[in-house]
């Protein structure tokens, strides 16, 4: 991002004031305005290969596009925070989503003689079939089809729960969203 | 400098352990009440947070609760930590331990539905043959009803049903949404009874404000927090429990105080493994065991959670009134209750929780990208919804035991747990679908998706007996008042006393059980029994 991110934090910031204007509180609860890691730093991706990272990328644009200007997976860096959540997921879980991945990337290349982060819609459309069969409780049996049922889960949830939708939310005055009571650790 | 003046000893803090200081204390019994967990300062501990703050976007740290699916990453540090308390369960039949350890207990997370079992849980028994009746009969247990449901402001409606006895409620008399009375004119018409949820009401429901504050502020109670007990001591001459012995959950310090009376509502299952662990000469195969049922008839009720979804044709794309959605409801159990051989492929039965006006999940829709974007839109609020919880039978082989290695954070023998689902659960969760595919149509819904998998044994939370009462010492822990046939001092006042469950939601039961079972203390005291 992140000179958007940083733009939008300066702009929601108080004028900043020449240093010899401000007068130290002698109170010990100043309020200090704080921004999160992903807002200074580009996140570092740590477990898939470029190759898988690409085909995440273009699956999750696939699966939640960017509509009418609000974000999708792309804007909300799904894939990214895809790649730092398998990172310590258990390793079933990292199975599923590298087979399904290389899977995917390989049944472009051999229909198409290139990628799956390089293919045209309907192209990629096309090879996320599977995802048409009804839902049923039980995963389904194909793992190609389990891998993309989880997938299309985690990537909807990763876009809804982002920065960038809340953002385009407030911005949109719709109510703000995902706002709940956190609890801190209890010793 | 400790203080060893008090009278009686309680374990736990929860609907159980604060329902007996509640009552005690008031009575002018000095109690002792010992917490596992800590106590949450609302103000200090909760604050309001987006989910894109959280570290895991609201997904979770990966793997940090492998059986508690209720936590989110709001409010995961509410759970107990499922590595430093350990437990094991059969490699192919996986049990859901889910825990609070906290002043409070579970109490600070119930879903508060209040309702009071019946005489066809009482006298089961009687009814279909099937297992234990409990020693005592709703008559018993009624006026100790009629004073819990005021005190946790129980909202529902009476309809003078024999399985879903009435109660001492605030009255609903909400006008239900019309996709409700749709349903229920559906339901109506096959004749399968609706009614208003029951619930417990407030901003809070819970042990910590309506129970603890009121014992305290008679002086007689005094709360230890971050008391884990290891084991209870027991006189040699007389076979009474004459002490509890407790570590410091912070410093792991060992502690032993004296009890003359006890007390135990720790939760069905750690109340039952600290008895199991309380060996002694006189009791080697864990205190008030001389049955040898202790441990054993584990049961809970079982979920199918969103057995049938369903959208409510009129409500798509938002464009039907504004009356049309919103609301729930409850199916009390309906089936088998003529008594005799049942009437289905099954015994007992079944109810549900309904509601109206959630959206489906995307995951229910064969769809991505655009296409699914415009179906979420239209299908915003217009979902239907409905969760099976249905009765599971207690069985001699269901059971805790104490592993014989494992231990927890504190050196404590963790246990071992063992309960699956048998053929007469997943009979009645197949009837519990397809009937309510057959009432949704009836009421004009589309049906999105249905299905009858059970969640795994222990996660509704409900988890049920190992230490039941019953009539005859040699098959049972307890006396119709909660106390041990072996041990008279010693009383267990939650779930694990069940000696069956119904479909009912167990804590109204055990609040009730409890205000009974102490009254029943302060009239043995008096006649020098105790």
């Amino acid at each position: 991002m992140n000179r958007r991110r940083l733009l939008q934090t300066l702009a929601a910031s108080p004028a900043l004031l020449p240093a010899q204007q401000i007068n130290p509180s002698p109170d010990e609860n100043a309020v200090l305005q704080l921004a999160s890691p992903d807002a200074a730093g580009q996140p570092v991706r740590r477990f898939f290969t470029p190759v898988q990272f690409a085909t995440l990328a273009a699956l999750a644009e696939r699966i939640a596009p960017s509509i009418g200007g609000r974000p999708g997976a792309k804007e909300a860096e799904a894939a990214g925070f895809l790649d730092f959540l398998l990172a310590s997921s258990p390793r079933s879980r990292q199975s599923l989503y590298q087979r399904g991945l290389d899977t995917l990337d390989r049944a472009a290349r051999a229909k198409h003689q290139k990628g799956f982060a390089e293919l045209a819609g309907a192209d990629a459309d096309a090879l996320l079939a599977p995802l048409k069969t009804k839902w049923t409780y039980a995963m389904p049996a194909d793992p190609q089809a389990a891998f993309l049922r989880a997938a299309k889960a985690d990537i909807i949830r990763a876009t809804t729960n982002s920065r960038a939708v809340a953002d385009a939310n407030a911005a949109g005055r719709r109510r703000a969203t995902g706002l709940n009571p956190y609890w801190h650790v209890i010793d | 400098m400790a203080n060893f003046d008090h009278d009686v000893v309680i374990i736990g803090s929860g609907a159980s352990g604060g329902m007996a200081a509640y009552v005690l204390a008031q009575a002018g019994v000095k109690c002792l009440l010992l917490e596992a967990g800590p106590a949450v300062d609302f103000t200090r501990h909760r604050t309001l947070k987006a989910v894109y703050d959280l570290p895991y976007r609201g997904f979770g740290e990966p793997g940090r609760f492998p059986h508690i699916t209720q936590a989110s990453e709001f409010d995961a540090n509410l759970w107990i930590d499922e590595k430093k308390n350990p437990y094991t369960h059969p490699e192919n039949d996986p049990y859901y331990w889910v825990r609070i350890r906290l002043v409070g207990g579970k109490t600070l997370r119930w879903g508060r539905a209040s309702w009071r079992l019946s005489d066809y849980e009482f006298k089961c028994k009687d009814h279909d043959g099937w297992g234990e009746n409990w020693p005592i009969s709703l008559a018993d247990l009624a006026p100790f009803y009629d004073r819990v449901e005021p005190l946790i402001r129980v909202a529902g409606r009476n309809e003078g049903w024999a399985q879903m006895p009435d109660g001492k409620l605030l009255a609903d008399e909400s006008i239900d949404s019309l996709s409700i009375q749709r349903f229920n004119a559906s339901a109506k018409k096959l004749g399968v009874p609706t009614t208003k949820p029951r619930r417990a009401t407030g901003t809070l429901a819970s042990s910590v404000n309506l129970l603890l504050p009121v014992a305290q502020a008679t002086g007689n109670l005094t709360i230890v927090p971050n008391a884990i007990v290891r084991e209870l001591g027991v006189d040699p001459k007389t076979g009474l429990v004459n002490a509890v012995h407790y570590v410091d959950r912070r410093s792991k310090r060992e502690y032993s105080v004296p009890a003359k009376v006890l007390l135990l509502g720790a939760s069905t299952l750690e109340s039952t493994r600290l008895l199991l662990n309380s060996k002694s000469r006189q009791y080697p195969a864990g205190l008030a065991n001389a049955s040898g049922v202790l441990g054993r008839y584990l049961f809970d009720q079982f979920y199918v959670k969103n057995t049938v979804t369903a959208i409510v044709p009129e409500a798509r794309g938002g464009k039907g009134p504004r009356n049309l959605m919103g609301g729930a409801g409850y199916v009390p159990r309906f089936t088998n209750l003529k008594p005799g051989k049942p009437e289905k492929n099954y015994l007992r039965g079944w109810a549900w929780d309904f509601g109206s006006g959630g959206t489906p999940s995307p995951e229910l829709f064969p769809q991505w990208g655009e296409e699914l974007a415009k179906t979420m839109a239209d299908v915003q609020g217009a979902g239907f919804g409905m969760t099976t919880m249905g009765e599971s039978l207690p069985r001699f082989e269901h059971r805790i035991t104490i592993h014989p290695t494992l231990k927890d954070e504190w050196g404590i023998p963790a246990p071992h747990i063992e309960q699956r689902y048998t053929e007469n659960e997943h009979n009645m969760a197949k009837d519990a679908m397809e009937t309510g595919i057959a009432l949704c149509e009836g009421a004009g819904f589309e049906v999105l998706s249905a299905h009858s998998q059970m969640v795994p044994p222990g996660e509704s939370i409900h988890e049920l007996g190992t230490c039941r009462m019953g009539a005859d010492p040699k098959k049972s822990v307890l006396n119709g008042y909660n106390q041990a046939h072996d041990v008279r001092n010693l009383f267990v006042l939650d779930g694990s006393a069940f000696p069956s469950g119904g479909v009912q939601n167990p804590t109204l039961t055990i609040m009730a059980l409890t205000m009974r079972a102490c009254e029943y203390l302060l009239e043995q005291k008096k006649q020098g029994r105790i």
